[in-house]
């Protein structure tokens, strides 16, 4: 009787943190980090902060869709840095007397998400034709970034590309409130495919369950190549919008940034087994981890040291996940 | 005839990654013959070597269905933290052997947290070793200050430079480890355990076998070859660094996946990974060798990796329904 109590206690205490966790995490951080440093809480810091997690949100949701369907992309980093020095290589060459023309920009944006598409399609493709479950994901994107980030080195010969514009419709890409805009009309539009079309809910039912998806009739390859192409799609815009807030292109430009997008995801509390999570939920953890990263900085946290957060948080993420489920599956046995 | 005939054919449809590897090392030895002097098999034999005895490991640990991502930030630790102890502890070889064991208590333990993790709380392999291998990068970053460690030992310069009958020492601690690996995954019930496990958990379970334990012992195993691979590292470079063998962990992976064991666990061999990670460094050396440098040289890993495991996907594609 005490251990019914005691473990509807333990789920009441689970489900709270997975309902209301995140937007306690951000009011936590932002509590500390204002104590300490009373700038924190200032309108422009925030813009900072939005703006510069942004582009790892856009990724984030890109790689949401990749893990909602029963996969991962690793090469996400790789795609941005070789759509950051694509992008780059447009502009500046395009760019007459300092001023970068708007259909140059516009170009590039275009440019940007076909190649983010071709990268994500050859995984999508690989992945559908293999029938690869998570460990070949992992593998095989894994695979893809060591490619595609040669490749980008290969492009520019692993040389720095600094901005030669300084004005033009490019520029505005970067500037202000704009890349935040970017990344709510991606967060509004992806939400809105998942949740009210037939290949949105396709995607959830595929990652919690390939074979039932497949007994089903659906048209499983069909959907994870879609999957996919998404999220390399959402790299390629990201990797456009970094370029255009930095200022500059190198091929560490997206560096780590598939380990970012995978931690935002999970502590958006979408499994990474798939099969379950949501948009909105997966950009709150970007802000959570905007946020942390950015206290971190504040409180003198050297870079390194933030690894050893990074790596922790997904532990404890995942653990959340991990033992909501069994909680559930205790549920329904009993 | 007929039968010779579909021997090859087999062979050619079970082994098609082998069979392209065969094919370059011939041309290899066509287009150069000097590729094949015994100065190269011998530098080849030792990069095989340190990454090899890894290799084994991560092969006994995908025949059981596990996986360690976090075996190269490992490795990197165990260069760092080996290099530390032998400058601080001095050249007696009492101090060198405890600084050998302390470095392998140190790579173990991190063995141990990844088993736990994924012992206890079920966190999927992938994901848990993902995530340790950052914290301990992270680490041992915050540990050298980001620089690299170097010592000056002669008897480790000495391990590392030293031949036996034209072949390097650390060639010979490889063969040691290949037979050791044989031994247990053939002759133990311990090893019979771990293709059990990693076959059919359930049914490994119902059979009386501690799968728990199996499962947990494998991290431990990989973090003993992820120091043991690290030590060999510095007896050759006589330094350690994070920056130092990356690749290592999906090295592995090729390696095993080249030799013939599935990603699907339960099957394989350790002596298939032997075979595996030769033909590997032999394509590496080779490119290496033809002038390719750089990141066309990295992007031929990549795809070599890309290839390798999409084809022994496809050819298991049916067995994940």
């Amino acid at each position: 009787m005490e251990s019914k109590e005691n473990s509807a206690r333990k789920k009441k205490i689970v489900s709270f943190l997975r309902e209301w966790g995140l937007i306690f995490a951000i009011v936590i951080i932002t509590l500390v980090a204002t104590i300490i440093r009373p700038a924190f809480l200032s309108g422009k810091n925030m813009l900072n902060i939005l703006r510069a997690y942004s582009t790892i949100g856009i990724a984030s949701i890109g790689m949401a869709y990749a893990v909602i369907g029963g996969g991962m992309d690793l090469s996400v980093g790789s795609t941005i840095s070789l759509t950051a020095v694509i992008t780059m290589l447009i502009i500046n060459n395009a760019t007459v007397a300092t001023v970068a023309p708007a259909s140059a920009a516009l170009l590039a944006l275009l440019v940007g998400i076909l190649l983010g598409a071709l990268v994500g399609a050859v995984n999508g493709a690989i992945l559908a034709v293999v029938n690869g479950r998570m460990a070949e994901s992992f593998i095989i994107t894994y695979a893809m970034q060591i490619v595609v980030g040669a490749i980008a080195q290969a492009i520019v010969k692993g040389n720095f590309q600094a901005a030669q514009y300084r004005s033009g419709l490019f520029k505005q890409f970067g500037m202000g409130f704009t890349p935040v805009l970017f990344m709510i009309v991606v967060a509004v539009v992806m939400q809105f495919i998942l949740v009210k079309t037939k290949f949105g809910r396709s995607l959830y039912f595929l990652g919690s369950s390939m074979k039932a998806a497949k007994m089903a009739g659906l048209k499983v390859k069909q959907v994870r190549f879609l999957a996919h192409l998404i999220c390399g799609m959402c790299a390629g815009l990201a990797g456009v919008i970094v370029v255009s807030r930095v200022g500059s292109a190198s091929v560490l430009q997206g560096q780590n940034y598939e380990l970012d997008a995978l931690v935002c995801v999970a502590i958006g509390g979408t499994s990474l087994d798939g099969g379950s999570g949501s948009i909105l939920r997966t950009v709150l953890g970007v802000m959570v981890i905007g946020f942390m990263m950015t206290a971190l900085n504040i409180l003198g946290v050297q870079s390194n040291a933030q690894l050893i957060v990074r790596g922790t948080v997904i532990v404890l993420a995942v653990a959340l996940d991990v033992l909501n489920k069994s909680m559930k599956l205790r549920e329904v046995a009993q | 005839m007929r039968s010779k005939v579909s021997v090859i054919k087999r062979f050619v449809n079970k082994q098609p990654v082998l069979l392209l590897f065969i094919f370059f090392i011939l041309l290899m030895v066509v287009i150069k013959p000097t590729f094949v002097s015994i100065t190269n098999i011998k530098n080849i034999l030792i990069d095989v070597s340190i990454y090899g005895v890894s290799a084994l490991a991560m092969t006994i640990a995908i025949i059981t269905g596990a996986f360690d991502l976090s075996l190269a930030s490992n490795f990197a630790w165990g260069q760092i933290f080996f290099c530390f102890l032998l400058n601080a502890w001095g050249e007696s070889p009492g101090a060198m052997l405890a600084a050998l064991l302390v470095m392998l208590l140190s790579t173990m333990a991190v063995g141990v947290i990844n088993g736990l993790i994924v012992v206890v709380t079920k966190i999927p392999a992938f994901i848990a070793t993902l995530a340790t291998g950052i914290i301990l990068k992270g680490f041992s970053l915050v540990f050298t200050k980001g620089n690299m460690v170097s010592t000056s030992n002669p008897f480790i310069k000495q391990m590392g430079r030293g031949t036996f009958l034209g072949l390097s020492y650390l060639t010979y601690i490889f063969i040691g480890f290949v037979a050791l690996a044989y031994f247990v995954m053939t002759y133990t019930r311990f090893g019979r355990g771990l293709y059990a496990t990693g076959g059919n958990m359930k049914a490994a379970e119902l059979s009386g076998i501690n799968v728990k334990l199996s499962r947990f012992s494998i991290f431990v195993i990989l973090g003993f070859a992820a120091g043991i691979s690290g030590a060999m590292f510095v007896c050759l470079m006589r330094a350690g660094s994070v920056l130092y063998g990356t690749d290592l962990a999906l090295t592995c992976v090729a390696a095993t996946v080249v030799g013939g064991t599935p990603l699907t666990g339960g099957k394989g061999s350790v002596l298939r990974t032997v075979v595996g990670i030769l033909l590997i460094y032999v394509l590496y050396k080779g490119l290496a060798f033809l002038g390719l440098q750089g990141y066309y040289n990295t992007m031929i890993r990549g795809i070599v990796l890309l290839t390798v495991v999409s084809i022994d996907a496809f050819m298991t594609r049916g067995e994940r329904w």
